[in-house]
């Protein structure tokens, strides 16, 4: 057992996939598992360490590249319009490369069935991760052996525990963001648009060499008192809320969330900041008692922990409310997904926050929040890698204008 | 755009949903189950948010055909249209458990014959029979997909709305083109133009790319454009749901282009024409992919055509669907992106134009300007 876990500064893409195809290779022999045939735009990269900018999801379901892999095979089997485009350097055979496949279409999906039955041993169980009507329409082609089992619990287990390699693009990932950030909150100031800290961002995010944005960054002015937010489902906080191009005000307090993706990782930042104002002291109150919650829950933070230990701990100094969103999480997994396994504080409850069993080498994103009604609240994320006496802090950028 | 998180306008959803309810009964659908986020829009007008990518199927929009009825998950009913009551909100979960409690108690779902799904995922073939053990599971894709083809008025204008976005972003981008800018550098200019435009949402995001040489690495995107070079522009938007896109090539430097360059840009000129007057009403899809022979050129390994729409929309028309493409019509009402595509080994030209389909012919609905020789 290793009692320090290293970030590599320069981490290395050909060693990163050949721990991921021996991992894979595992959990696939563990689960009985023959070929997995992969769609989804994160499981692919993860099994083949192909990235590209991600599109729109529309746009995504049918140009998608789709991942073949063996359990007699060392390597993947990559199917997409450029995979030069999108898997340099990686050392895939070139006969493990291929063109573009159509999934979308019974005249694709027929069409992979004749290259797929090249790949798959007779009668091999076939595990994949999404269904397509086309696919299943062509089922008896694609999976002559039988109803495809789900590729999930084979993805799941192998991504759970990240390689060093795999901590230091994801911090790569994440310290573009943070320097991205940079220019927007230098920017924050009354009358400048939502947008327009959308187009800060945007713009130095790919400047810094980010490959997508991930999702429509989040500058939300929270309300006061919920009762002037929007109606929820549970009564609780509305977050988060898409960006338009309201100006803001001083003394806006905005909850901030973005996220990008960079070799394949997804990154994840949130902040609370005030618009042209400084804080009150019962704001700096709220972030005090925010940072209690969050270091709470990192003391109890190590290899060996459940979910339900950080909750409890969460719990413990919150005075009794679920200092989180109701509708999410204390905290969640970080990888090839911008939000993956483990989910601790979710609505599948306290037993199964208690069987989740946290290792050395997964990645915690922790977003406590203190809510005070009338005087809006605070949140922030933190990234952390969970190591065998503790963790590491993948994040490092200042609470400003919060804390001392 | 606006100051406030707005769904779809009530004429915009309304034409939509008539289509939609309209599929759904020719196709003998009683409930659908959408996990797509175009879906989901077209038959609900809601604004969600945006991300980028595939998302795993999970059933997050639901019609009920006997009530028109339309249920969402969502947790706030800020950017839900006025017609869907917050009873037919659902909040955020993650637990299969009580996603599936909520289907089960819908109004109109448990006596469902045949229940559509715009994909499916194992686990969710697995489950949904044990909540509707009584209806068959189908693929609503399909009639979706023929709802969707052909474009209301109104949406048209949310169509137009977004090309102009995306062509304002991909001049100021063209604008920052020369020697020595890298790719990252002008899908930044192009994201930040978007973005002040009120719109934060791209459809692509390679945005460009220099065609000369090696491709680029995935890895940081530093290459850059040498002054002989030809850098190709994929401009692409998401506005109010709607994917406006239109691409051009540019020279890095205008005022000193090879002879044979100024032939590759010919060459893809022509291609483009017969490309166009391949966009008739009436015509095969196939007529697309037979203008890039009849011109001497391979069809690249991308679609030569892709419906706009929320989403991509069909028909998709690409070399390695040539069964699909022959039995695919052009109508009235469909809007295609086209795509030019020539290259001579050292470099290409790229060229994507919006098109609509008319009872008249093809109507150009990008005005970009491009390079000539």
């Amino acid at each position: 057992m290793t009692a320090t876990l290293t970030v590599p500064t320069e981490p290395d893409l050909g060693r990163m996939q050949r721990d991921r195809w021996a991992k894979l290779r595992h959990a696939m022999d563990r689960q009985g598992v023959d070929a997995l045939v992969l769609l989804g735009n994160s499981n692919v990269s993860y099994a083949t360490g192909a990235s590209w900018p991600l599109g729109d999801p529309g746009r995504a379901n049918v140009e998608r590249p789709v991942a073949v892999v063996t359990a007699g095979d060392d390597r993947p089997h990559l199917f997409a319009p450029f995979p030069e485009l999108v898997a340099p350097d990686l050392g895939l055979p070139e006969d493990h490369v291929h063109g573009p496949v159509y999934l979308e279409f019974d005249e694709g999906a027929r069409s992979f069935a004749t290259t797929l039955a090249d790949l798959v041993p007779a009668g091999g169980k076939v595990a994949v991760d999404e269904l397509p009507g086309s696919v299943r329409r062509a089922g008896d082609l694609l999976f002559p052996a039988g109803a495809p089992a789900s590729a999930d619990d084979v993805i799941g287990a192998a991504k759970l525990i990240k390689t060093p390699d795999e901590l230091g693009f994801l911090r790569r990932a994440l310290q573009i963001t943070e320097q991205a950030i940079v220019p927007v909150q230098a920017a924050l100031a009354p009358g400048v648009r939502q947008v327009d800290l959308t187009a800060i961002f945007l713009a130095a995010a790919f400047d810094l060499g980010a490959e997508a944005n991930i999702l429509d960054p989040i500058f939300q002015v929270m309300p006061a008192r919920l009762a002037d937010g929007p109606w929820t489902t549970h009564g609780d906080i509305a977050c988060p809320l898409v960006t338009t191009e309201r100006e803001l005000v001083a003394g806006d307090v905005l909850w901030v969330d973005t996220g990008l993706s960079y070799a394949g990782f997804s990154s994840d930042f949130g902040r609370t900041w005030v618009v042209g104002a400084e804080p009150t002291a019962r704001q700096h109150a709220q972030f005090r008692a925010w940072r209690e919650i969050l270091d709470a829950v990192l003391a109890v933070t190590r290899a060996g922990a459940t979910g339900a230990e950080l909750t409890r701990a969460a719990l413990g100094v919150a005075g009794g409310r679920r200092p989180w969103m109701q509708h999410f999480y204390l905290g969640h997994g970080l990888g090839v997904d911008s939000a993956e396994a483990p989910f601790i504080g979710t609505d599948l409850g306290d037993a199964y926050d208690e069987r989740q069993l946290l290792a050395a080498g997964t990645v915690l994103v922790l977003e406590p929040l203190v809510w005070d009604d009338g005087a809006y609240g605070y949140r922030s994320e933190e990234v952390v890698v969970v190591t065998d006496d503790g963790w590491i802090s993948l994040t490092d950028y200042p609470y400003d204008p919060y804390g001392d | 755009m606006a100051t406030e998180v707005l769904a779809d306008a009530a004429a915009l959803r309304e034409g939509r949903r008539r289509r939609a309810l309209a599929a759904m009964e020719a196709q003998g659908i009683d409930v659908l189950l959408l996990g797509r986020e175009a879906n989901a829009r077209y038959v609900s007008g809601a604004a969600r948010l945006w991300t980028a990518g595939t998302r795993p199927f999970g059933p997050g929009c639901v019609v009920v055909r006997a009530t028109g009825a339309v249920h969402l998950v969502s947790t706030w009913d800020e950017g839900i249209p006025d017609d869907i009551p917050h009873e037919h909100l659902f909040g955020i979960t993650w637990n299969p458990g009580n996603l599936l409690a909520w289907l089960g108690g819908i109004d109109g779902v448990a006596d469902a014959r045949r229940i559509g799904t715009d994909s499916l995922t194992p686990r969710f073939a697995q489950l949904l029979p044990k909540v509707f053990p009584s209806a068959e599971l189908v693929d609503a894709e399909p009639a979706l997909a023929a709802a969707r083809r052909v474009k209301t008025p109104e949406e048209m204008d949310a169509i137009s709305a977004s090309l102009a976005v995306a062509e304002t972003a991909l001049a100021a981008a063209v604008d920052a083109l020369r020697p020595g800018v890298s790719e990252r550098h002008l899908a930044a200019v192009f994201m930040d133009a978007m973005a002040r435009q009120g719109v934060t949402t791209p459809s692509t995001q390679q945005v460009a790319w220099v065609t000369s040489g090696p491709l680029p690495h995935p890895v940081g995107r530093a290459k850059t454009a040498g002054a002989g070079d030809l850098v190709a522009f994929d401009a692409g938007v998401v506005a109010g749901g709607y994917t406006g896109e239109v691409g051009r090539t540019w020279p890095t430097n205008p005022d000193a282009v090879e002879s044979s360059t100024k032939d590759l840009y010919r060459r893809a000129d022509d291609l483009w024409r017969r490309l166009l007057d391949a966009c008739a009403p009436g015509a095969s899809c196939r007529g697309l992919l037979a203008a890039y022979g009849a011109e001497g050129h391979e069809p690249p390994p991308f679609p030569v055509a892709t419906g706009l729409g929320l989403g991509f929309d069909v028909p998709v028309v690409t070399r390695d669907l040539p069964e699909t493409a022959e039995r695919q019509l052009l109508e009235p009402g469909m809007v295609l992106a086209v795509t030019a595509h020539v290259a001579d080994g050292l470099r290409a030209v790229f060229r994507k134009d919006a098109v609509l389909v008319t009872a008249e012919g093809p109507a150009l609905l990008t005005s970009s300007p491009h390079w000539q020789p």
